[in-house]
């Protein structure tokens, strides 16, 4: 892994404030790591992560509220324990569950929420190759009615 | 949804008012409060993170120490101030504990205030969560109350001066202000039935306190009504030691010609008649029923009410899709404000998971502030919010890994 | 930072010990508001115990907050 691995995360509209650190869809300061803004650290299906996984990203994150402060209440310790059970469905999938990282910032906590993503990138760099990206799942898998386009 | 239009406009760009403006300062200054707490407390040990369980936790010894108090305490003019001497000096740990139940309604009434600005200041009463709000409104002016006739219950000076005082301020009121006193206070003037309905004034109240409680929580899911352990130590030691280092003692005893003209202050419930030294008691008294009111009102103030003038995203309330639903529960556990209830199925679903299905999953849309938790904990795509769906969030992904 | 976290427990709990001798001393001879205000101090300190032993690692977050 010489290139920067390709990061994805997913941060809650109501924790760390990202506006002063976002530069179209990446971070200003690891241009690296996309960020997409979802409503609730909650929000997010397992099955989402590890499909943006397969699909190349080298690691995933999601980002909520701190522990305790979640703006909806449970969200983020509720995406802390599906977390865990992806994690462990990752590895059954031979997948290394060290690309998936559960984060928890407030809306002042840019410097703390760079560090950390900063470091999880660094443990990306030391992990061997993924293996290489899947193309998305065909109309037979997702529900053709929704119009799955990609 | 490209990358770039799903961030959501900053409050700084985002055209505000005054008061919207106002309510972002407040809010950025209540998270920056929580980033200098966390220097020394972990986030889950953060107590602004608690307040609700930390009055909560008063409330508890309030009531714990105020069944002490009332085995010994007497309800009649001549007897009560005795009686509560005889608490405080006369039984052992008495006055430790008549301490502990002041001290601990001062916590309560701050946790309360804590509570209340906390909420307010983090926009967690806004949409479909103005109904704790209100409940929790209901609970600080019935606790105010609580105060006020627990500190008459003592029939010392202080009791006799507040009497009259809240007397005017009833009396005050128009039409309704005589009946008002006469119901307060058991008869036309103060007597030895006055006490009786006043410790009645004192307990009902406080025990209705639980049913708002109960109110209160109907909407929530886990509500978190215990501090963390450490809070806890914390909260019982403060009213020990403050209850053993500042007695509680009563000055002088009501005399029935008395007319005593000043008392000691507390300002977490007596304030209201410090201002009675300078403004009539139909001032006051409209003052305070302005304010109330206003409190009432929080959540229903300006355009705020509605999350497109707010800047925030509106991605629609989760809609079920009831082809997909297995009746599974997972969402219905995973709500936070119990916005989810299970039906048993009138007819089976689509899929083959859904085709056995006993239970639906309905969404009741009134208490749903669209924020897609039950999203994510569905296993079977049987939830959406319909301007957030599974594809938009799958595109968005596919453009994030590309490049 | 640990052996400070380490130093304060000890301080503490010998402090804890003093106050609950005192509880000791005041239910003995009547004193029950010093002995009153000796025991909020004991639960006081037991609160700090209980902070700096979260500061230590040796109590942790609850599972979904690691």
């Amino acid at each position: 892994m010489s290139d920067a691995p390709k990061v994805v995360g997913f941060v809650c509209d109501w924790s760390v404030d990202l506006a002063p650190l976002l530069d179209g869809g990446r971070l200003r300061a690891l241009p690296n790591v996309r960020i997409i803004r979802i409503p609730c650290s909650g929000f997010m299906r397992p099955s989402w992560l590890e499909e943006t996984l397969n699909r190349g990203a080298d690691g995933v994150f999601v980002t909520g509220c701190p522990y305790g402060d979640c703006l909806n209440r449970e969200g983020n310790y509720l995406m802390r324990d599906r977390l865990d059970q992806l994690q462990r469905r990752l590895v059954r999938r031979r997948i290394d569950p060290a690309r998936l990282a559960m984060l928890a910032h407030g809306l002042h906590d840019q410097e703390a929420f760079l560090a950390e993503v900063g470091a999880f990138v660094e443990r990306l760099r030391a992990l061997p190759a993924a293996a290489p990206a899947r193309p998305a799942p065909t109309a037979t898998a997702a529900t053709a009615a929704e119009g799955e386009g990609s | 949804m490209t990358l770039a239009t799903q961030a959501r406009p900053s409050p700084e760009t985002a055209v505000r008012g005054r008061y919207g403006r106002f309510m972002t300062a407040l809010l950025r200054g209540t998270i920056r409060l929580d980033t200098a707490i966390h220097r020394i407390y972990p986030t889950d040990y953060n107590p602004l993170y608690y307040t609700g369980g930390l009055a909560n936790l008063f409330l508890l010894i309030l009531v714990l120490s105020g069944l002490f108090l009332f085995f010994y305490y007497e309800a009649s003019l001549g007897g009560a101030f005795e009686s509560v001497r005889y608490i405080t000096e006369g039984v052992p740990y008495g006055g430790i504990i008549r301490g502990i139940h002041r001290y601990a309604a001062d916590a309560f009434i701050v946790a309360v205030l804590l509570h209340l600005f906390r909420n307010w200041f983090t926009d967690r009463y806004l949409f479909s969560r103005d109904n704790p709000w209100i409940s929790g409104m209901f609970l600080l002016v019935f606790g105010g109350f609580v105060g006020l006739t627990g500190y008459q219950l003592i029939w010392d000076e202080r009791a006799q001066v507040l009497t009259g005082l809240f007397l005017g301020m009833l009396r005050a009121v128009p039409a309704v202000g005589e009946p008002l006193a006469r119901i307060f206070i058991g008869g036309a003037g103060v007597s030895n039935s006055t006490l009786v309905r006043v410790l009645f004034l004192h307990v009902a109240p406080a025990s209705t306190l639980y049913v708002l409680l109960w109110w209160h929580y109907l909407r929530l899911r886990h509500p978190k009504i215990w501090p963390p352990a450490t809070w806890v130590l914390f909260s019982v030691g403060l009213v020990f030691l403050l209850a053993g280092i500042i007695p509680a003692r009563g000055e002088t005893p009501a005399t029935p010609g008395g007319r005593p003209t000043g008392f000691p202050m507390d300002v977490f419930f007596l304030l209201p008649f410090w201002l009675l030294n300078w403004f009539a008691p139909l001032f006051v008294v409209a003052l305070l029923t302005v304010l109330v009111v206003l409190g009432f009102a929080i959540p229903y103030i300006g355009r705020r009410e509605h999350p497109e003038a707010m800047s925030v995203r509106h991605a629609g309330v989760a809609q079920v899709i009831d082809g997909n639903c297995t009746g599974c529960e997972l969402c219905y556990y995973d709500c936070p404000y119990n916005a989810i209830i299970m039906v048993p199925s009138p007819a089976p679903g689509l899929s083959r998971a859904a085709a056995n299905r006993t239970l639906l999953a309905v969404v009741l849309e009134s208490r749903c502030v669209e924020c897609g938790i039950c999203v994510g904990a569905c296993p079977f795509e049987a939830l959406e919010l319909p301007a957030f769906l599974e594809r938009d969030v799958r595109q968005a992904v596919a453009e994030a890994v590309r490049a | 930072m640990r052996s400070r976290a380490v130093l304060g427990v000890v301080l503490l709990s010998a402090l804890a010990l003093l106050f609950a001798l005192g509880i000791v001393y005041g239910e003995a001879t009547d004193r029950w508001f010093f002995g009153g205000a000796l025991v909020g101090a004991l639960l006081l300190a037991y609160s700090f115990i209980v902070l700096l032993l979260r500061k230590m690692g040796i109590l942790g977050p609850r599972k979904a907050e690691r």
